[in-house]
């Protein structure tokens, strides 16, 4: 199993970088995986989505359509963007702590 | 694990093509400069003739006259769960079957349908990677390899088409759901509908601009057919039917494909033949539609919106596969104002590194980001700023190459480039 070491956090990943173990998630985690997304800091804005998005899975073991998402955190599909440069997906389910998601992404 | 599963399955394959891509390989060795695998790696392990070769030991094994009586005497091996094993990273984690090695073989050695022969029998033993298994286990039971259900699938397309509304400045544009009889009925993906919408508004913008009668479906919203990478026809075949049945039950004329390269391969070039039936409606892909548009006058274009330099990634499965590289740059001729090739381009372009569902197996992530090495050498080598590539596939293996290896670029959807071109009725006036 890979590993990946941000600022002496050393986290078990899988290939595509996400945590093996979403339960372990915590915000030093969410820091550290920032990191490999190409986002430096986590703003309040950040925050926002991805805390969001780690509700929503722990309620429902999925992650949510990005209608919610836009809809529920009052961003726009373009603010989002702008906060998570690789995308909802790959870039705010990854900080969020949630395993990879199924298809082509 | 019975293994000899596997072995029966490519029993009931052999026929008289496959049979000649295991005869006659004459072992010369031009694939190997063909093979983004190799190209990256420059590790003969990565040459298209050792990958085919790992099944033509099973082949010469089982059923040629000496691989049985001396298999050591011309290299047959029995197919054991070590084997298999390794077999399994050959077919599943090293090869994309884009098939670039087929068109540069003297002999014309078809590796794609080798590799992808090999996975079916891996299928038939069970060994299909988890993460691939799941997509396409999901596909089955939920109609879409993402899960999303019908009613997030509504809600979805009502909130686009407020954003639709928006985009064009008329609160009287739509997004027709389930519309019987109506021309085209636009296939999306999942991907599309959940996580990225923006190609999705960018191609309800262009229909609109061309006054399209078109719809979508609430039953069947998924141009993917993941099983074609797995290897499990049967699956393949059964989503291929609902499309199909989805398509005719709305009485549409035109079935078009999202921009996905093997969707689109799975319906147009494979689908008849897994069902035994010709279709009453024409399968098409996006870009044809939108070349159609912008060819015939129907949507007006002004390449002075996109300004920065443009290149153009040929999905294999559109382009190699599928026959489909003047129409994009047709189009892309008139919507941008600086385009530039990156060579090898067409026919023979360079696989990106995400196809034959690489990008759904997350255990060989590592390697197909290095053996998307060969695609940003290219790339950059344009100096272009955007990368435009009409699959979503595609697409995310070029975000990920350009977060690696820190492309400066941005990868944008065919529809995008062409919807930010777009003149909209009532703003000719103005130019």
């Amino acid at each position: 199993m890979p590993q990946i070491e941000i600022d002496g956090l050393v986290l078990n990943v899988d290939e595509d970088g996400f945590i093996e173990d979403p339960t372990i998630w915590n915000e030093e985690i969410a820091k550290a995986l920032a990191k490999t997304e190409g986002v430096t800091e986590l703003t309040e804005d950040h925050w926002k989505v991805v805390n969001y998005i780690r509700n929503y899975y722990l309620q429902y073991q999925i992650a949510p359509m990005i209608r919610k998402l836009c809809k529920d955190t009052g961003f726009s599909l373009k603010e989002i963007y702008e906060l998570f440069p690789s995308g909802p997906a790959k870039g705010a389910c990854k900080i969020a702590g949630l395993p990879k998601p199924t298809g082509c992404v | 694990m019975s293994t000899q599963k596997a072995v029966d399955f490519l029993k009931g394959r052999l026929n008289k093509k496959l049979i000649a891509s295991l005869e006659v390989c004459a072992h010369c060795g031009i694939c190997k400069d063909s093979c983004h695998y190799y190209r990256a790696s420059q590790d003969p392990v990565h040459t298209p003739a050792y990958k085919a070769e790992k099944l033509r030991k099973i082949y010469r094994r089982y059923f040629t006259p000496t691989g049985k009586l001396f298999p050591g005497l011309v290299g047959a091996r029995d197919f054991d769960e070590e084997y298999a094993r390794e077999l399994k990273d050959i077919a599943f984690g090293s090869c994309t079957m884009c098939r670039r090695c087929t068109i540069n073989c003297p002999m014309g050695i078809d590796t794609g349908l080798i590799v992808r022969t090999a996975r079916a029998m891996l299928a038939a033993i069970n060994m299909v990677p988890a993460s691939l298994k799941a997509g396409v286990d999901l596909t089955i039971e939920s109609g879409n390899n993402m899960g999303v259900t019908r009613e997030e699938f509504l809600e979805t397309i009502e909130w686009l088409e407020e954003q639709l509304q928006d985009e064009v400045g008329d609160s009287k544009a739509k997004i027709p759901v389930d519309k019987k009889g109506a021309r085209v009925l636009y296939m999306t993906i999942p991907l599309e509908v959940k996580v990225y919408p923006l190609s999705f508004i960018a191609l309800a913008k262009i229909f609109y601009a061309a006054g399209e009668d078109w719809t979508v479906s609430s039953k069947m919203f998924d141009a993917t057919n993941l099983a074609l990478f797995s290897g499990e026809d049967d699956l393949a075949r059964l989503h291929a039917q609902r499309l199909r049945d989805a398509t005719v039950e709305l009485g549409v004329k035109v079935l078009a494909m999202t921009e996905c390269g093997h969707g689109f391969r799975a319906m147009r070039w494979e689908a008849e033949n897994w069902l035994g039936e010709k279709f009453p409606f024409e399968v098409r892909h996006v870009v044809e539609l939108i070349h159609e548009y912008v060819t015939s006058g129907r949507i007006k274009l002004d390449p002075s919106r996109n300004t920065k330099p443009v290149t153009y990634h040929d999905p294999c499965n559109l382009a190699r596969n599928g026959g489909i590289y003047k129409e994009p740059r047709e189009i892309l001729a008139r919507a941008v104002s600086d385009f530039r090739e990156m060579s090898p381009s067409g026919v023979e372009n360079l696989c990106c590194g995400g196809g034959g569902g690489m990008l759904a197996m997350t255990d060989y992530a590592k390697s197909r980001i290095a053996a998307g090495k060969p695609k940003v050498d290219q790339i950059m080598a344009t100096e272009a700023k955007e990368v435009v590539a009409p699959c979503h596939n595609c697409m995310v293996q070029l975000q990920d190459l350009k977060k690696h290896y820190k492309m400066p670029v941005n990868i944008t959807a065919l529809s995008e480039i062409v919807a930010n071109a777009l003149v909209l009725p009532g703003e000719e006036k103005n130019n």
